[in-house]
């Protein structure tokens, strides 16, 4: 063989196997085929060199260098033997045959790897296993001591097998304890949910007893209850029949049905008398225009009434009435039964509408107000029941079906009994419709919440129950209720509320209070009085505070001529509030011994004389108890602007540092990009940048990089830095996935900061040095030193 | 081979010259032949064979599921392609079957109605061929790991029994007792093997890396204790004295002579012992694979020239030359540790037995594929293809062109 060919190959052998891909390339691989069938030693040579490859630990590497193999193997026959030779071997690089051998990483590619080889050896056998003895024994090996499933898709070996069975049979477990426990969960609480539905039902019946003979639970079973009278009203089309219906739901659907018949037959009738009134006060209207056209002789009135009335519809009853009234005084003489054949004779072919349908007009708008489905309104009656309605609703909404619901995800999770699961899903249907139900009663509970609330303050009101409950409180309370003032022995008037405060006179803080004006006030303030002195009170606590924090409204009701008020109130809200003190103390007066030291001219108590006390005066000290220091930490004002400099990111800094960035240094005025806007600040921005690039920080330095991954095996990247410089990262194999960089998780990072040697030898040390520690101090006890 | 015919026709050569010439060459040729194949009944590994000195044409084979096999070795069929059929099986249906691991399997030596077994269930066992019922059970405190029969004894039917308690255990198939005790070792004794020289002499391997020779009749102590140093104080340390590996022993075999003494240790060495002086030849065989905490049986060749060790190294046999220490060949046919070996000397065959539960057997390449070969080669044409199986063709596809 000649050595270029040999070169050629060994080359192109290397660019399959580094190139990283599922599949080969196919020019390559036919150039490969092309030399090899030159001659049997290049064959020999692609041997070794496929076998070499093949044992890289490299997955990616293997399944080409596998691939090649299997291309190769059904070509030659001199590929075939050597490689059967070697079958062992063989198989222990791609099938894992030996389980201390595993196959490299990538896992994916690995699998990949394997289950390919299972395939392809299969099929060897398949076409050559009778001819070559050794790859039907390695077939057989794999079939019957390995246990290798050659039909199972996933190839998996008895171990990940059993794996997976076990796994199985744990999960198996785990359900069956948990249908376990869910069917002693519904055991138990089974007649309980009975219980509940069978309650929530009966208040049901309570609430609307047809509920059940008019319909099952839809919305359907609303509708009869309002139909009739719709149809009827809408089948009689009369134009008034709104306001009986009208009338029919003011009378509510709560009544019974033959009180609401019966109204209804009384509205009818009603309507019927209406009806015909109108009817015939119209018929003797246009009657009446017409006789006024021929008579012309019609009254005034006569005239203003019809105008009105075709004005406005409203008052069409009213006016018919009228007219109905003077008609008939007009034609009194004439009597009804003339006047009703007169009529007939006189109607037009409109007035045949009218004679058909009882209606004036062809446009009519009806306005039903109807409310679908059903509306239970609480009513003192029904108070109690409906609380229970709620108190049930809450229980299976937020207990009992959740439960019902767990249940069933965990019956057809596991697979549990049909039996089981259906009964489950009865129960959880049942709560479903018991909720349903409650949903279509539109209960309306505001009133009742309104009520409950109520009689809460009720309570509260009430003196006569000792034991209200109290909320529990600490410390200080801002906002005590005003009925509750008393109990804390402060004056009815809250002085924290804010609409008092202002009527409130300011006398509390002074010493004597304004006269009593009876003498069971005067006794409460007396008792406050002696309250704020007992420190334990919360009377006490709360005239500290108000010492402390004055409210600011306070001073402005000083009681004062109110021209000055508003100035003074002014005055008062600027004037700073400070500690009391000497100076105070002795405002406007001459401090008597202000700056006056007793001067002892010894120390000794007994030795010196005891009558010499000369006072000598300080400058310093008198200065000082007439001055007063009042430190001015000014105002904080919140820092407004950003930092703004650029971030690596392309962002902002978003820092609000008021003066100094700690990363970007001063902050100084930039432009929308985060350039600085004066030019002085750009250069020196520019230099620092420059100068930034130029040095590595020092823990990215290459040397001392490269020295920690000799020590603890990492890849800390100091190729990629030392080589920044050059400007190429080259891989030896870009195209192989990294094996190195999957290695790179959460856990070996931390691994790396843990076990890191100096950290070891860091925590070594301080460990010995407390070995020591305690050995010097125990040296000298025999029963220490010695452990 | 010619001029070894010639002599022989002439009267010049010894007849057995051209024999054991004859199967050296066949020994040399030993190959897995696709045209052998023992069936596979063995559901587990295989720790034992045993191939009957009589016929030579029984093998027995013991299964590490208690399971023992009879295998028709001889091929009547006049093909050459053959299939050793399982005469009988011990299965595991079997009322009388091992409860564990067959150990060791022997025929009796000068019949093949009967056959011993013994087995990690304590029991040694006596079969009847025919019936394949123990006729006789020894029943001991301790795993057996090894026993033998003296495949010359005239004058006693001595079982020697190798068990996890140090003291050798002398059978009588006489009278069906235990007769004997052989003490001196200090740890399990993992192999017993009765000189084919003397009928009275006995090796026997231990995990206290010692091998003794032992004269059954002398009832006070062993011949001889092994010593790899033979004697020389000052390379062995004090504990190392007299041991004959450092390590367990594993692997006892006399040559067919009785003349020298193999011995096997998870060493991984091999040594060759003279076993009249107990001197050791230090012949080096190199590293021999080895890390059986059993026996392991291995066998040497008959008949040959230069002799033949075949020794079962990781999941191939190793073929040494006995007395050099030349690696010959290793034959790679296993997919798992092998455990025994077996020579055929009739036939140059060698049956080895795994992990795999594979019994494979390796046959001479006869010269005839040889000739073949050379015709094939000779006339390059359609017709010499045609005659070679399909599968040995190359598949070049012309596209490749």
């Amino acid at each position: 063989m000649e050595l270029s060919q040999r070169d050629r190959l060994s080359e192109l052998v290397e660019q399959l196997t580094t190139s990283g891909q599922p599949q080969l390339n196919q020019d390559k691989m036919k150039e490969i085929k092309k030399i090899c069938k030159a001659s049997n030693d290049c064959i020999e040579h692609m041997y070794h060199s496929v076998l070499s490859r093949l044992n890289e630990e490299h997955a990616e590497v293997r399944l080409s260098a596998f691939q090649i193999a299997s291309e190769l193997f059904s070509r030659s026959h001199h590929f075939r033997t050597l490689l059967v030779d070697n079958l062992q071997e063989f198989l222990e690089l791609t099938v894992e045959t030996d389980s201390e051998q595993p196959l490299p990483p990538p896992k994916e590619v690995a699998r990949k790897l394997r289950s390919l080889a299972i395939q392809t050896i299969q099929s060897w056998q398949t076409s050559y296993g009778g001819a070559y003895k050794k790859l039907a024994l390695g077939y057989h090996f794999l079939k019957q001591v390995k246990k290798v499933d050659f039909q199972d898709a996933e190839a998996r070996t008895v171990a990940e097998r059993r794996r997976a069975e076990d796994r199985q049979r744990r999960m198996e477990m785990i359900y069956k304890e948990r249908v376990e426990a869910a069917l002693k969960d519904m055991e138990e609480s089974y007649p309980d949910i009975e219980a509940t539905l069978t309650e929530m039902e009966c208040c049901m019946r309570l609430l609307l007893p047809e509920f059940e003979l008019t319909g099952i639970q839809t919305t359907n079973s609303s509708s009869p209850n309002s139909q009739p009278a719709n149809e009827c009203s809408s089948v009689d089309e009369q134009p008034c029949c709104s306001k009986d219906v009208r009338d029919d739901k003011r009378g509510g659907k709560l009544e019974e049905k033959e009180g609401r018949e019966k109204k209804k037959s009384d509205g009818e009738e009603k309507r019927e008398t209406e009806d015909k009134g109108t009817i015939e006060g119209e018929e003797r209207n246009t009657g009446e225009e017409e006789k006024e056209r021929e008579k012309k002789d019609r009254s005034e009135e006569a005239e203003g009434e019809d105008e009105k009335r075709r004005d406005g519809n409203e008052h069409e009853k009213k006016k018919a009435k009228k007219v109905e009234d003077r008609e008939e005084e007009e034609e009194e003489e004439k009597g009804s039964s003339a006047e009703e054949e007169e009529e007939e004779e006189e109607e037009g072919d409109e007035d045949l509408f009218i004679r058909n349908s009882g209606l004036i007009s062809h446009s009519y708008s009806l306005d039903l107000n109807l409310s679908p489905g059903l509306h239970v309104k609480e009513t003192e009656d029904n108070e109690a029941v409906v609380s229970t309605v709620i108190d049930l609703h809450k229980l299976i909404k937020s207990k009992h079906l959740p439960a019902v619901q767990g249940w069933i995800q965990v019956f057809t999770k596991s697979g549990a009994e049909q039996q089981l699961l259906r009964r489950a899903l009865d129960l959880k249907r049942s709560l479903e419709a018991a909720l349903q139900k409650h949903e279509e009663l539109h209960i309306d509970y505001k009133t009742r919440v309104r009520k409950v609330m109520k009689a809460h303050s009720d309570g509260e009101d009430d003196d006569d129950d000792d034991f209200d409950e109290v909320p529990e409180k600490e410390g200080y309370e801002p906002h005590i209720p005003e009925h509750l003032r008393a109990e804390y022995g402060l004056d009815p008037t809250p002085s924290t509320s804010t609409a008092p405060v202002t009527k409130k006179p300011p006398a509390k803080r002074l010493a004597a209070p304004p006269p009593p004006p009876s003498s069971s006030f005067s006794r409460r303030l007396k008792r406050r009085a002696e309250e704020e002195q007992d420190p334990t009170c919360a009377a006490a606590t709360l005239r500290l505070l108000k010492h402390n924090f004055p409210l600011p409204a306070e001073p402005s009701s000083s009681a004062g001529p109110s021209s000055s008020q508003s100035s003074s109130e002014q005055k008062a809200t600027d004037a700073p509030v400070v500690p009391f003190g000497l100076d105070l103390y002795y405002w406007g007066q001459e401090q008597p011994n202000a700056g006056k030291i007793v001067k002892l001219a010894s120390q000794h108590q007994f030795w010196a004389h005891t009558v010499v006390e000369e006072e000598v005066e300080n400058e310093e000290l008198l200065a000082e108890s007439r001055s007063r220091y009042i430190s001015f930490p000014g105002r904080f004002t919140p820092v407004g602007h950003h930092c703004r400099a650029p971030l690596g990111n392309g962002s902002l800094c978003q820092r609000q540092d008021r003066h100094k960035c700690p990363f970007h240094g001063r902050i100084i005025p930039r432009d929308e990009d985060g350039r600085p806007l004066s030019q002085e600040d750009r250069l020196r921005e520019e230099q620092e940048e420059r100068r930034k690039r130029e040095e590595q920080p020092d823990w990215r330095d290459a040397e001392l990089m490269r020295d920690i991954e000799a020590a603890t095996g990492e890849d800390l990247g100091s190729d990629r830095v030392g080589k920044k410089g050059k400007g190429k990262g080259k891989k030896k194999y870009p195209n192989l996935s990294d094996l190195k960089q999957s290695a790179n998780t959460s856990r070996s990072r931390l691994e790396r900061k843990v076990f890191n040697k100096s950290a070891m030898r860091r925590v070594a040390q301080v460990m010995s040095k407390c070995d020591k520690r305690k050995h010097e101090k125990f040296s000298n006890q025999f029963n220490y030193a010695l452990n | 081979m010619l001029g070894f015919l010639a002599a022989r026709q002439a009267g010049v050569d010894d007849p057995l010259r051209l024999r054991r010439a004859e199967s050296t060459r066949r020994v040399l040729g030993l190959q897995l032949n696709p045209d052998r194949d023992v069936d596979r009944i063995h559901g587990n590994g295989i720790n034992t064979i045993d191939i009957d000195s009589i016929e030579g044409r029984y093998m027995l084979s013991g299964g590490a599921d208690g399971v023992i096999v009879v295998y028709d070795l001889e091929n009547f069929s006049g093909k050459p392609q053959y299939t050793c059929k399982a005469v009988c099986t011990v299965g595991r249906s079997s009322r009388h079957v091992h409860k564990f691991s067959v150990e060791t399997v022997q025929w009796y030596p000068y019949d093949t109605g009967m056959f011993v077994s013994s087995s990690f269930d304590k029991t040694m066992k006596v079969w009847d061929t025919e019936t394949l019922k123990p006729a006789e059970v020894f029943e001991f405190e301790g795993n057996v790991y090894s026993h033998h029969l003296s495949p010359i004894a005239r004058k006693h039917s001595l079982i020697a029994v190798g068990t996890k308690n140090p003291k050798i255990q002398l059978c009588d198939l006489k009278s069906g007792s235990r007769i004997h005790v052989l003490q001196g070792h200090r740890a399990e004794v993992l192999s017993v093997r009765w000189s084919p020289r003397y009928e009275h002499i006995l090796a026997t391997a231990s995990a206290d890396s010692k091998v003794k020779v032992w004269d059954v009749r002398r009832a006070s102590g062993s011949l001889l204790t092994l010593d790899r140093h033979n004697g020389d104080k000052s390379k062995a340390s004090s504990e190392a004295v007299n041991t004959a590996h450092n390590g367990r022993v594993n692997g006892l075999c006399f040559t067919g002579d009785g003349l020298y003494l193999l011995t096997t240790g998870t060493d991984d060495r091999m040594r060759l012992w003279n076993s009249a002086t107990g001197e050791n030849t230090l012949v080096n065989y190199g590293k021999v694979c080895n890390e059986s905490r059993k026996r392991l049986q291995f066998t040497v060749s008959r008949g040959c020239s230069p002799e033949f060790v075949f020794v079962p190294c990781g999941s191939s046999v190793a073929v040494y030359a006995l007395h050099t220490g030349e690696l010959v060949t290793m034959l790679r046919g296993h997919y798992n540790n092998v455990d025994c070996c077996e020579f055929h000397p009739d036939y140059q065959e060698l049956y080895s037995g795994g992990k795999d539960c594979n019994i494979l057997a390796w046959v001479p390449v006869l010269r005839a594929s040889d000739v073949e070969e050379e015709s094939n080669s000779t006339n390059t044409g359609a017709v010499g293809q045609s005659s070679v199986n399909p599968a040995f063709q190359d598949a070049w596809s012309s596209d490749e062109d």
